[in-house]
């Protein structure tokens, strides 16, 4: 059976026994030095300050504040000079758009369309417990992730209850019991839902419909995982309540790269966003949102400082983590495609031109610093990700061509 | 232009003063004659199109396409000329009349809006709905995803269902199904006596000493600002449940206000300066000086454990105190049921026979197994005690011996021997388990108060089941030093060896020697505590009697009448688990599980034997959140026409106000409208909000809550919404808006004099502080909220290429204005910002937590550590300007304001209506649906109040709905 073939039986929930012969199979099959592709995708959604973020000296990643103490810069690229057509000012709604391109996020009949990790969930999801994990730092509902009908998923934001999912213990047989009433329940609607159709509004019904489908693919690749057990791992949770905010963006970011060791998923995404009231983090207090609006000033920016270097410091440790676990011949870094950015560019002025990106690990041949020519669309980079993920499509959002960023 | 011209130019241009009324009898389907629709291009032409013409058209409007297009976004248009805003002060103004044309003809003008007709239901109703038919009282939104996105509105349909949304209304039925009929029984009552708090910090006990019979608080927060509370002992809650918690109380103290004892739930920490996460649970107000009982009704879970704070301002950090609360013993009892078998059995299963094991509830008056007496309340017990089992240890020194780590607290500690010789490593502790009892892992603490030599970095752990020969690690670990709460240690699998091993492989040292010390150690039980539980069941078999109850549970939930053929899918789904099983109210949670995850139930208007249901399920949805009563459903049955005539529908929409279930529409309106939704994001800063405290917090939105919930039932003017002479207080929001004579802690309303800054929605706390950020105001953010809030303004994004300016106090305090200032200097800037900037500006005098103030406070540095003081940390900055203008109108301050607003109260009134519209129906009304609104303000102040306008807009959209 081919690889595709046998997503879209996990995915659509077809003749589950072959399917995990399959996996067997292939597990068998795969040689200990072959180790899966994985990508992450972190957005920063306030931005970074352009200064410290971007190497004053061209290629000089140690000319840059925030980047000169990155451990693992030799595997890291910046670039500079990327940007999204139809956005190029925008307010907050632009971060609904960072990992899909779709122009106009801030007016009110926005719809939005397919994220690139959950183009890439769909590809690479088959073979984990979980097709990918989308987290947030509080529960809002949505972040960076968006299926294909333009819907926001509502990412994970409570570290325990990951950790839980991804790594705590079941009731196996409860569970059983529950997902075959569920699946039960499941059969009587769509009973019903035929007869309301019949004589109804058939637009709602479909609407219900199609997530109810998904909801059923989902029971089914819960029923199947059931039968392999969920890895244990030590909880290496922190617990400090000093620094919440710190706490937090470590916490998902070490449940991040227990989950990638662990190969429960194989795409994560996090939204590092905090637009209300005051953080505190080592140095400093004030609400992140009003720090972002900097306006140049000097006692803000050092205190915007301090926030953004903390952030930093939680992304090299996470790097720097994932490089320390050996993976083949390789570390766990050289097969996890890291992208760190933002949807805007200068959040002082809510502008989305210039967006600071940094591409890590992955195994690609990186360069530290690339500067293009000319400003270029993002998703010129989200199509070349697609690409280097096997995915073999022409175009994705605003994509004009793979530029081959990231050279082979 | 002269403040004299521009007055004159007001009055006579004013808020659109006619056309209120006179619309009133315009029908929005009226199809304008072809001569009206001439004379309205024409007024277009008078009126508007002088500067709007061209590609040097004011605000980039070109209005022409009016003249020659068919299809443009009429909106902006329409408000501007309906609120009077349009044309400008000093210009030419169309007469009442001549507006109401030109309204009439821009609604027509506008093409049928594309919208869905359904929407999915939210997730709060969602669980009120399922609360209702349940009979339970379970608080459950969180487990729901937030599906809201960006939209302000929850019932916005432009929000669609996701897998992820649904799949946790999956998950959460059977959370409320399981609590409703829990499939092993109900928990037996007991009841808990106790007044032993567990361990606390040293810094904070001596704020507290026995007293007669219990104990005497003083008040304290935490050096990080923190609310500081004492946690109870000896009361555990087993099982997630309703449990009533009596505390026996008096004041003590010579002083006249109330001392509150703040109840929360949390998980008990040994509580050095970290916070404690916890949860308010309830207020209790103490007055009395003789002891009383009070007792609150809570929801706990396994887990959490009861703590209190006691404040009011005369009892602050009393070493030994002399005043403050005295607390002579808590009483809980639980799980608490109604009755037996309780109630929703005969809701829901009517007439059939009930079986039960028991009777789970206690006696009256006595109490059952675990009741203590007073006298025997103290006393710990580890959970090694527990489990009969036994610690033993590698070394000792004597004095700290291996019983200090099982004593209940970290200050007392086991240490390796180091006198007169040292203990070789390794060091371990060993724990016996005799009776093989699950245990999931380890709790440890640090032991505090000393140097922190030998605090343990590393271990593992070993198993074993003769002492002897022992595994391999089961799993090894690091524990972060000087953390003085519990850390747990978790094993991989649950453990029944007879015994563990605590291997200690790595501690710090002082001085290089290898030592170890522990100040708490104890087991970990495995979390299925056994509980002794009374089961109940539907003593039937029948299968008639099954469908029978399905049949009434979806009625009720779908609001419809339905017949058994039409259910036949949830029938037979619930049947066939009859006859595998034999389980009667199995089945029955099967048909009701599959009836509220139905797409009957979750979207949105659900699907109708007739139009007069549709609209009591629309009405429940809106006003209650919920589904339909028994009364609204049986009017809707007996409608002999299709619909619900308009006088019914206004009795029973007056009926549904008054009653408390209508308390979540208020919430859920002022948290949607007003934005309070966001309340829980925002934290003052300590440093110069020293006073704000948890109670505030709790405190402020009931305010507004209380306060919007009179103005409705009430029916008042729509005016106050602006402005009034009372609002809704207790003592401690009196004390915060310096409000004297106000005690205890229970809202009343409150009148007060003209000088007084309250009244309306603008000056309340709870509006001040959630359009800031904790630090400073930012009369930006605040002018939107009015502007978007209370005027109904439209605000457009700020164009491209504008760079944004955002309000710093501190020690560029005095340049604040200037900095926004600079938005006039601006021509683009200033289109829009003279329309947002002076509402935040009048409302400079009142800082991040809503307190008047003259001056801004500018943070001043400490030393060292932060250290928590009453006084806080800031130095008196630059004075307040609270003036502005809006209109060429000028104003000096908040009350300036207030007039200002209260002068054009129908926009206020009609801006209301468009709010309660949209939340009412998932969408910004369309034009003719504003004309409509617009028709329901009454041109006198006390004719538009508030009551009116809510039952207008419901009866209103009700039967437009039915026309669709």
């Amino acid at each position: 059976m081919s690889d595709s073939n046998r997503r879209d039986f996990l995915k659509f929930g077809a003749a589950l026994p072959v399917a995990m012969n399959a996996i067997a199979a292939r597990a068998s099959e795969r040689p200990p030095t072959d180790p899966p592709k994985r990508i992450m995708f972190i957005c920063n959604s306030l931005g970074f300050y352009e200064p410290n973020f971007f190497p004053a000296e061209r290629g000089n990643l140690a000319s840059s504040k925030y980047l000169k103490d990155v451990a693992t810069n030799d595997k890291m690229t910046v670039f500079q000079n990327l940007f999204h057509p139809g956005m190029e000012t925008s307010n907050h709604d632009s971060e609904k758009s960072f990992l899909t391109g779709a122009a106009k996020p801030e007016s009110p009949n926005f719809v939005n369309t397919i994220s690139v990790d959950q183009v890439l969930a769909r590809h690479m999801g088959g073979d984990t417990r979980f097709p990918f994990l989308s987290f947030s730092i509080y529960d809002r509902g949505w972040g960076c992730s968006w299926n294909d009908r333009g819907v926001a998923i509502p990412p994970m934001h409570d570290e325990s209850s990951i950790f839980e999912k991804l790594f705590g213990k079941e009731d196996l047989a409860a569970k059983r019991r529950q997902l075959k009433t569920d699946q039960q329940i499941i059969r009587s609607l769509h009973r019903d839902m035929e007869r309301l159709r019949e004589n109804g509004d058939a637009s709602r019904m479909d609407s219900y419909a199609t997530v109810v489908g998904e909801l059923e693919a989902s029971f089914r690749r819960e029923q199947f995982w059931l039968e392999t057990k969920k890895p244990r791992v030590p909880n290496t949770l922190s617990d400090d309540q000093e620094f919440v905010f710190s706490t937090k963006i470590r916490n998902l970011l070490e449940l991040a790269k227990l989950a990638f060791q662990t190969d429960s998923t194989r795409v994560i995404t996090l939204s590092l966003d905090w637009i209300y009231g005051a953080i505190k983090v080592p140095g400093a207090t004030g609400g992140w949102h009003t720090l972002s609006h900097h306006g140049g000033k000097s006692d803000v920016l050092e205190k915007l400082y301090r926030v953004e270097i903390d952030i930093m410091k939680h992304l090299n440790q996470f790097l720097s983590g994932l490089d320390g676990i050996q993976e083949g011949t390789g570390t766990l870094l050289d097969h996890t495609t890291v992208v760190i950015g933002s949807n805007f560019g200068d959040s002082s002025n809510h502008t989305c031109n210039n967006l600071p990106t940094i591409i890590a690990g992955g195994g690609h041949h990186h360069q530290k610093h690339s500067v293009l020519d000319k400003p270029m669309p993002l998703c010129n980079l989200w199509l070349e990700l697609l690409h280097k993920h096997d995915i073999d499509v022409g175009r994705f959002g605003s994509s004009q061509m793979d530029q081959h960023l990231l050279p082979n | 232009m002269s403040a004299y011209r521009s007055c004159q130019t007001i009055r006579s241009t004013s808020f659109a003063a006619c056309v209120f009324t006179c619309l009133s009898t315009l029908s929005y389907l009226n199809v304008l004659a072809a001569a009206e629709v001439k004379e309205s291009k024409q007024l277009f032409r008078e009126y508007c199109i002088d500067c709007h013409e061209g590609s040097h058209s004011e605000g980039n409007l070109d209005l022409s396409a009016l003249q020659t297009k068919n299809s443009f976004d009429a909106l902006l248009i329409f408000e501007n000329i309906a609120t009077g805003k349009m044309p400008p002060a000093g210009a030419d103004s169309p007469s009442d009349g001549e507006r109401r044309k030109m309204l009439s003809w821009l609604a027509g003008q506008q093409p049928e809006p594309k919208r869905n007709s359904f929407r999915r239901i939210s997730r709060h109703e969602f669980v009120h709905s399922v609360n209702d038919l349940l009979g339970t009282k379970l608080n459950l939104s969180d487990q729901i995803p937030e599906d809201r996105g960006t939209y302000d509105f929850d019932s916005d349909r432009r929000i669609q269902l996701s897998r992820e949304v649904l799949g946790s209304y999956f998950t959460v039925a059977d959370t409320m199904l399981d609590s409703a009929f829990p499939p092993k029984g109900f928990a037996n009552e007991q009841t808990w006596v106790t007044n032993k708090l567990k361990d606390s910090n040293e810094a904070y006990k001596i704020l507290l000493r026995d007293y007669e019979e219990g104990v005497l608080f003083s008040w304290t927060r935490a050096n990080n600002g923190n609310s500081y509370s004492f946690f109870y002992d000896n009361f555990d809650p087993p099982v997630a449940g309703w449990y009533d918690l009596t505390f026996e109380a008096a004041k003590v103290g010579e002083f006249e206000e109330d001392i509150s004892i703040q109840v929360h739930a949390g998980k008990y920490y040994y509580a050095d300066d970290r916070p404690q996460p916890q949860r308010l649970l309830d207020v209790i107000s103490l007055g009395n000086r003789e002891l009383k009982t009070y007792t609150i009704r809570v929801f706990l879970k396994p887990g959490e454990n009861v703590s209190v704070h006691c404040y009011s301002k005369h009892n602050w950090r009393q070493k030994s105190p002399k005043q403050g609360a005295y607390i002579r013993q808590l009483r809980a009892r639980g799980p608490v049921l109604d009755q037996w078998p309780p109630s929703r059995y005969g809701k829901l299963f009517g007439d059939l026979p009930i079986k039960t094991s028991g009777n789970p509830k206690g006696e009256q008056g006595t109490d059952r197994s675990n009741a203590q007496s007073l006298a025997h309340a103290s006393g710990y017990q580890s959970n090694v005690q527990r489990i009969g089992g036994s610690i033993s240890v590698s070394s000792f020194q004597p004095g700290m011996e291996k019983e200090k780590m099982q004593d209940g607290s970290s200050r007392t500690f086991w240490h390796t021997r180091f006198e007169p010789t040292l203990a070789k490593p390794p060091h371990f502790v060993i724990i016996e388990n005799p009776r093989a009892v699950e245990i999931a892992g380890l709790s440890y603490s640090t032991w505090s108060g000393g140097n922190g030599n030998g605090q343990i970095k590393k271990y593992s752990i070993l198993v074993s089941d003769d002492g002897q020969i022992w595994s391999e690690p089961i799993i090894s670990g690091e524990l972060e030093v000087q953390l003085a709460n519990e850390q747990s240690i978790l094993f991989p699998n649950l453990q029944t060896n007879r015994y563990i091993k605590f291997l200690i492989t790595d501690a710090k040292t002082l001085d290089g020697r290898s030592l170890a010390s522990i100040g708490k150690l104890d087991v970990v039980v495995s979390t299925n505590r056994e509980v002794a539980r009374t089961e109940v069941a539907v003593d039937s078999d029948s299968p008639d009697a099954l469908t029978h109850v399905v049949k009434r549970f979806a009625q009720r939930a779908f609001s419809t009448q339905l017949t058994e053929a039409e259910l036949t899918p949830y029938i037979e789904l619930a049947q066939k688990s009859l006859h595998e099983h034999g389980e009667f109210v199995r089945a029955a949670k099967l048909g009701f599980k599959a009836v509220i995850c139905s797409p009957r139930f979750l979207m949105a208007p659900g699907e109708h034997s007739g139009s007069a249901h549709s609209q009591a399920a629309s009405l429940a949805r809106t006003l209650w959140l919920s589904v339909p009563d028994s009364e609204l459903l049986s009017a809707a049955a007996d409608s002999s026409s299709s619909e619900l005539t308009k006088a019914l529908l206004r009795s029973q929409i007056h009926r549904m106000l008054v009653d408390k279930q209508s308390d979540r529409m208020i919430k859920s309106f002022c948290d949607q409208w007003l934005n309070l939704r966001s309340w829980n994001k925002v934290s003052p800063s300590l440093k110069l909000y020293p006073k704000y405290d948890d109670l505030l917090h709790h405190y402020l939105p009931l305010e507004t809550q209380s306060y919007l919930a009179y103005l409705i039932r009430e029916n008042m003017p729509v005016g106050h919404l602006i402005d009034s002479d009372y609002t809704f207080l207790n003592q401690r929001l009196a004390q915060h808006y310096g409000i004297d004579g106000v005690i205890g802690q229970h809202l009343r309303k409150v009148s007060f004099g003209s000088e007084v800054p309250r009244g309306g929605l603008l000056t309340m706390g709870s509006v001040l502080k959630v359009t800031t950020d904790g630090f400073d105001t930012s009369p930006i953010l605040r002018g939107a909220w009015v502007s978007k809030n209370i005027v109904g303004t439209p605000i457009s994004p700020p164009p491209e290429t504008v760079k944004a300016i955002e309000p710093e106090h501190g020690v560029a305090a005095k340049t604040l204005r200037e900095q926004i200032e600079q938005h006039k200097n601006n021509a683009t800037c200033y289109a829009c910002h003279k329309n947002i900037d002076p509402y935040g500006f009048a409302l400079e005098n009142f800082d991040s937590t809503g307190q008047w103030r003259v001056k801004y406070r500018v943070e001043k540095p400490h030393r060292g550590t932060f250290q928590f003081r009453l006084e806080g940390y800031f130095l008196k900055g630059g004075a307040v300007d609270s003036s502005g203008e809006i209109s060429d109108r000028r104003f000096d301050d908040a009350f300036g304001l207030k007039k200002l607003l209260l002068s054009d109260q129908r926009r206020v009134g009609y801006n209301f209506a468009k709010k309660f519209f949209e939340y009412a129906n998932g969408y910004a009304p369309d034009l003719p649906q504003r004309l409509a609104l617009l028709a329901m303000i009454a041109e006198k102040p006390d004719k538009c109040r508030m009551k009116d306008i809510v039952t207008n807009v419901l009866v209103y959209s009700l039967s437009e709905k039915s026309h669709e």
